[in-house]
């Protein structure tokens, strides 16, 4: 791994398209980690049935419900952008023009945040309950 | 306008187009297991007997071996493909391949003997 690929994940092109691009990274890795925790804890239900419970309890807890609200996000921004993507490279490719790409990249970012707010408002909502606020 | 040329059909290409089809598959699979566990039931309600009751039926267990199976080939690739990308001695290329199939195959494993085993009460 070399610092200059580092650094251009920061510094290469800029604008709309780099941020989809590292957005849909991030988010992308985000969800493998939580991925392969996930397949391990479900895993219990067979080889240790008895630390099931423990490994929900650690769910259960305020930062990891918290977390939760990002994961959620994470999902919906990498679908949708993925959607995008797989779209424009498997059925509109003749469409592929820089302006409608930017506007695409725009309308993800709005697309998910919608779809994003009412369940951040119901796990918030759970979080403030468990808080007792 | 975008350029069409003619693309070798090799591994990467099968791993290229792998991305995009189980991608357009996961978005109702995982959106549908996030919005049915996290939001509307809630992790709060999630144990032993909840998981029982919804291995119950097939239909479950068939939507979350799909959803394993998509999911971790889908973000492992993800994950080779982005670790690629910072990687470029051919030797070292083989050398995460072959650790990243071992990670994949030791998961998809793991997932596939618990979703065919089921709960077992303690």
């Amino acid at each position: 791994m070399s610092v200059r690929a580092m650094t251009n994940l920061i510094t290469y092109r800029g604008g709309v398209g780099q941020l989809s691009f590292v957005l849909h990274r991030l988010t992308g890795l985000g969800i493998l980690l939580f991925l392969v925790i996930h397949v391990v804890d479900t895993s219990t239900v067979f080889f240790f049935p008895s630390l099931y419970a423990d490994a929900i309890a650690i769910y259960r807890s305020v930062p990891f419900m918290i977390g939760e609200i990002f994961l959620v996000f994470s999902v919906i921004y990498h679908g949708v952008n993925g959607a995008r993507i797989a779209i424009f490279d498997l059925y509109l490719l003749k469409n592929w023009e820089i302006k409608t790409q930017r506007n695409s990249v725009k309308w993800t970012l709005v697309i998910s945040t919608l779809l994003w707010l009412p369940a951040a408002f119901i796990m918030g909502r759970n979080v403030f309950e468990k808080l007792g606020i | 306008m975008a350029r069409i040329i003619n693309l070798p059909k090799n591994g990467e290409m099968i791993a290229w187009k792998w991305m995009r089809y189980s991608g357009l598959l996961l978005i109702p699979l995982a959106w549908g297991h996030v919005l049915i566990q996290d939001v509307l039931v809630g992790v709060d309600n999630i144990d032993l007997n909840y998981v029982s009751m919804r291995w119950a039926f097939v239909g479950w267990r068939m939507y979350d071996f799909l959803l394993l199976v998509l999911a971790l080939a889908h973000g492992i690739n993800g994950l080779r493909q982005v670790v690629l990308d910072f990687v470029s001695k051919k030797k070292n290329i083989r050398l995460v391949n072959q650790t990243l199939v071992v990670y994949w195959l030791v998961l998809v494993l793991l997932g596939i003997a618990a979703l065919m085993g089921g709960v077992r009460k303690p």
